[in-house]
């Protein structure tokens, strides 16, 4: 049975000159990468071309990279860099919450007609509505719940990759859980409903 | 709609429940476990099939390209040396007695100006610094003193007001 190389090792035989070591590494974290910068910018094109940015500069500085350090940690480090100097040279237009509510509600009125019903339960109409939840907190406290709950990082992790103390990347997860919280709760979703309704006016 | 899916649908709405739950009960933990157990099912975004074969592209052109210019600067080092070396050899029997000559012409003639303008510069920010100490001790009482503490420290207060509020909006604007 073949061992699964760890990310350092990986890492150091990139570095070397591994093109194979290098694309299983961008293999590994292709799909993170991509759903990290999604969470910012909300739109596959640019979130993949900002991943492939994130993955060059990550080659380019795999010189300054410690082992000893977890890569994902690093990894993420990087790629958050390219997405704030993306965001602040190129500012994305601001959009109230009601306007980001109604366009939620008109896709998913628009997704509910094109798909099926077995489509639809598949999909998990929680999952979107959490999907959809978590593009309407703060960009902060969106970045620690991706970090924490889509990537799986620990809290040191997302402190080291955020350059925050402990206690404020707790606090920020906190306060982010509260606000997704209200917002389901707000939109139908909890213990006191038995059928949530997405298109609910909040 | 399959027995599956029933099932799938019903322990995410288990899940939300005992999260939500958990985060009206203040139970930090179980919150944080039941909302990580819930985003399992979220749906991510997949990258394209050709997403990492034209990471890998790039990356490796830029790695082509590195190469090239590094080769070239080594070689332009490398000639530039061989070059020096060249005319040093060939030409020092000619020259070096001249360039030590210049040389030595040019420092004579720099070094004491050099030396002259340091001293007339030294000597006007003593004085200035003389008349500055002066001035402040005819106009500086206790009262004023503190008057001028008290600007100060309402001016770092409004810059330090200033970088908070420009840093919250920092990523806050950008996108809601």
């Amino acid at each position: 049975m073949a061992v699964q190389r760890s990310d350092a090792e990986l890492a150091r035989d990139a570095r070397s000159g591994s093109e194979a070591a290098y694309r299983e590494l961008v293999a590994r974290y292709a799909t993170p990468a991509v759903n990290f910068t999604y969470r910012f910018v909300h739109d596959r094109a640019l979130a993949e071309d900002l991943a492939q940015e994130g993955f060059l500069r990550v080659y380019q500085r795999l010189n300054t990279y410690d082992p000893e350090r977890k890569f994902s940690s690093w990894f993420f480090q990087v790629l958050r860099n390219v997405t704030i100097d993306y965001l602040r040279v190129n500012r994305l237009p601001t959009k109230s919450l009601d306007a980001l509510q109604e366009e939620g509600h008109r896709a998913a009125a628009v997704d509910r007609e094109s798909a099926s019903p077995e489509e639809l339960a598949g999909r998990g109409e929680l999952a979107s509505a959490i999907a959809a939840a978590v593009s309407r907190i703060r960009p902060d406290y969106r970045e620690v719940v991706t970090l924490r709950y889509q990537e799986g990082l620990t809290q040191p992790e997302i402190a080291e990759i955020l350059g925050l103390p402990a206690g404020t990347v707790k606090t920020y997860l906190h306060r982010a859980r509260k606000e997704l919280a209200e917002i389901l709760s707000a939109q139908g979703w909890g213990p006191a409903a038995t059928e949530p309704t997405a298109g609910k006016t909040v | 709609m399959n027995s599956d899916t029933i099932r799938d649908r019903n322990m995410e709405r288990n899940q939300l429940d005992a999260w939500l739950t958990a985060e009206q009960g203040g139970d930090e933990d179980a919150a944080d476990t039941a909302l990580a157990h819930l985003f399992a099912a979220v749906p991510k975004v997949q990258p394209r099939s050709v997403f990492v074969e034209q990471v890998v592209t790039t990356a490796w052109r830029w790695r082509a390209r590195r190469q090239r210019l590094l080769a070239v600067a080594w070689t332009a080092a490398a000639a530039l040396v061989l070059a020096a070396a060249a005319i040093a050899y060939f030409a020092y029997p000619l020259l070096g007695g001249s360039v030590v000559k210049a040389i030595a012409y040019l420092s004579g003639h720099t070094v004491p100006w050099l030396i002259a303008y340091a001293s007339v510069a030294l000597h006007g920010w003593l004085t200035l610094g003389h008349v500055g100490a002066v001035i402040a001790a005819a106009l500086m009482t206790p009262g004023r003193v503190a008057a001028v503490v008290g600007v100060e420290l309402l001016g770092i207060l409004a810059f330090y007001a200033l970088h908070r509020i420009a840093g919250a909006g920092r990523l806050g604007d950008a996108q809601v």
